[in-house]
């Protein structure tokens, strides 16, 4: 079979053969932008809790310091721990969910997933509600896509949770 | 789809294997890939669901992406049926230090 192989390899050169793919990466065929949404929900929200956090005065005690600071703290690895879950969910519907014919039908997905996760990586470094905001709006457009590839139509609603920001929602059933 | 076809592997394809008939079940067949035009897989047919709509099967089914996810392909996508598979030299492929 090798010399066969070395023959076809051969002709392959001369006239290309089509390429078959016999298997893939693991295969769960499951995609679903409503994760990197629900980070970005989540980065909102803890921009918004730090900034409600009342700051420490002069006065204040080392019980209430420590408070502050552990509060603090827990709110910014939250917010660091969903800004990555959102790089995360986005880098796998870009390098596993969609595909060449979808960046055709969409030009600007390209554009918009870089731009995501770019606003992705400022929500994390930064306390940016504006960073934060991007990305959820992101999020939103890489659905609306994510979802007319799968023909399934989309309506926009506020979401149920505290942010109560615009979120896009698959209509299904 | 390994142990049967690796990598780089060469497959030969009688395209006219089912002018007449269907595939059987165990056939391996090149098929159109239902999920992305112009791509093409290589799996096995796992059964016949009748109307002419068939269930193929990775061998490798941990890895495999195939009719558990995209469903049942029509006969109209099925390419042929395999006929001869080469195999790469997996020494030469592999390299002299690969514990294969």
């Amino acid at each position: 079979m090798a010399l066969l192989h070395s023959l076809l390899t051969l002709l392959d050169r001369v006239s290309p053969a089509k390429i078959a793919y016999a298997h893939c990466d693991i295969p769960c065929g499951i995609y679903d932008p409503h994760h990197a949404q629900m980070a970005a929900h989540t980065v909102i929200r803890m921009v918004d809790l730090i900034g409600q956090l009342e700051k420490p005065g002069p006065n204040a005690t080392a019980d209430q310091r420590q408070e502050y600071m552990n509060k603090l703290a827990r709110y910014v690895a939250t917010k660091e721990q969903h800004a990555e879950i959102f790089k995360t969910e986005v880098r796998v519907l870009w390098g596993d969910y969609f595909k060449p014919e979808h960046v055709q039908q969409f030009p600007n997905l390209h554009d918009l997933v870089w731009k995501s996760l770019k606003s992705a990586s400022k929500g994390r470094q930064e306390i940016n509600l504006q960073a934060a905001e991007d990305m959820l709006r992101q999020a939103n457009e890489i659905a609306t896509i994510f979802w007319k590839t799968k023909n399934v139509s989309t309506y926009s609603a506020k979401s149920p949770y505290v942010t109560g920001r615009e979120t896009v929602y698959p209509k299904i059933g | 789809m390994s142990p049967d076809l690796d990598a780089g592997d060469y497959v030969i394809v009688n395209t006219w294997a089912y002018r007449r008939r269907g595939p059987d079940i165990g056939d391996l067949v090149v098929l159109r890939d239902p999920e992305a035009e112009g791509r093409f897989l290589c799996k096995w047919i796992a059964g016949a669901l009748g109307s002419g709509l068939y269930a193929v099967r990775g061998y490798n089914e941990a890895m495999s992406r195939d009719s558990r996810s995209f469903g049942p392909v029509p006969a109209g996508l099925i390419v042929g049926k395999v006929w001869l598979s080469a195999r790469a030299d997996r020494r030469r492929t592999l390299g002299p230090e690969s514990p294969s």
